[in-house]
């Protein structure tokens, strides 16, 4: 007798928990869509704050320029290679009014880079406006994996604003000679 | 005895604590810096970012660095395949004598002539070896000072780790 009452509670129990079931099943893909949309938020909510970061971290980088570098005294010197086949860069360094203020080394990476048409900062400084003499001295292989040497000399003038002078390396064919020439930007 | 472990935990972590602060370079990213190789190549550290490297400060006058030198050796050409680097930094105003000293011990990493002593100032090297290991984010993770035997078996420990990572 009292084991048809258990069968017959545990009856009920599971007709219940059946019954049940369906409900439960129609309120989960609500449920999946709510936490779905919450993910996709989050997820632009991430990508808005990165780029927020990133445009931050932009203009933090143009302030520090602006700040250490301003416009008016500013002078920055870039380095270019043309053709290239006369001459394998090894470094460049650089004197300003008699004082060397930098000498860099090129990996073959960064050399290779000059090559396909890269542009490379080598230096920036601030200047006090008159006259100023560069001169820049390139190492390097020339012609017959001869060690080379070179100077080149540019007496300029910095006025107001900024100033950029380009470093160029490039082929002299008729010479078969590489040729270092020192341009100033407009 | 719970004390005990506390305040042996407490004082293991003040000395761990203590060797880094000393260090000054620990945790900080690994100042980027080129040198010409006993190869004749220029290098650059930030051209191995994305590899475990190891910069080994050393002189042709310090007798540990000779003990050390092929020891290290042993660890490049074991894990150099897979993403292992190690850059040696000689220290000598002439380069003539680091070259002998790499053709006498036959070591096969690359060598870079700090003759201006630029980098060393750059890693602050007060002591001779100095062994840097930079993780492949760029960052310094260890600094060691010196050598004693047993020192690379910290360095294999150190390296697989930070290639675990």
């Amino acid at each position: 007798m009292t084991r048809q009452l258990l069968m017959s509670v545990v009856a009920g129990l599971v007709l219940a928990f059946a019954a049940s079931l369906p409900a439960q099943e129609a309120v989960a893909p609500d449920a999946d869509a709510a936490s779905r949309d919450q993910f996709r938020q989050l997820d632009q909510d991430v990508q808005s704050l990165k780029k927020e970061v990133l445009d931050l971290n932009r203009d933090l980088f143009l302030l520090e320029e602006e700040l250490l570098f301003p416009a008016n005294s500013q002078v920055a010197f870039f380095v270019s290679m043309d053709v290239g086949e006369y001459f394998k860069l090894d470094s460049v360094s650089l004197k300003i009014d008699g004082k060397e203020v930098a000498n860099y080394l090129y990996t073959d990476r960064e050399a290779g880079s000059l090559l396909r048409g890269g542009v490379h900062r080598v230096h920036m400084a601030n200047l006090k406006t008159g006259g100023h003499e560069l001169v820049a001295i390139f190492t390097g292989q020339g012609p017959q994996s001869r060690e080379y040497r070179r100077g080149a000399t540019l007496n300029f003038s910095k006025g107001i604003g900024a100033k950029y002078l380009e470093l160029e390396i490039t082929d002299r064919v008729k010479k078969q000679q590489p040729e270092f020439v020192i341009k100033e930007w407009e | 005895m719970k004390i005990r472990n506390l305040l042996a935990g407490l004082l293991v972590s003040a000395f761990a604590a203590s060797s880094l602060a000393s260090s000054g370079l620990a945790g900080q990213p690994a100042p980027d810096f080129a040198l010409k190789s006993s190869t004749g190549q220029n290098l650059r550290l930030s051209e191995y970012r994305g590899d475990v490297v190891m910069i080994n400060f050393w002189a042709t006058w310090c007798g540990p660095c000779r003990q050390e030198m092929p020891l290290l050796d042993e660890l490049y050409s074991r894990y150099q395949r897979v993403g292992f680097n190690l850059l040696g930094v000689n220290i000598d105003d002439d380069s003539s004598r680091a070259m002998a000293m790499i053709n006498e011990l036959g070591v096969s990493f690359p060598v870079l002539f700090d003759a201006r002593k630029e980098v060393s100032r750059l890693y602050e090297v007060d002591a001779m070896p100095v062994t840097v290991i930079v993780d492949r984010e760029g960052n310094v993770r260890y600094v060691h000072q010196g050598y004693k035997p047993g020192y690379e078996q910290k360095y294999l420990d150190q390296v697989r780790a930070l290639l675990r990572e």
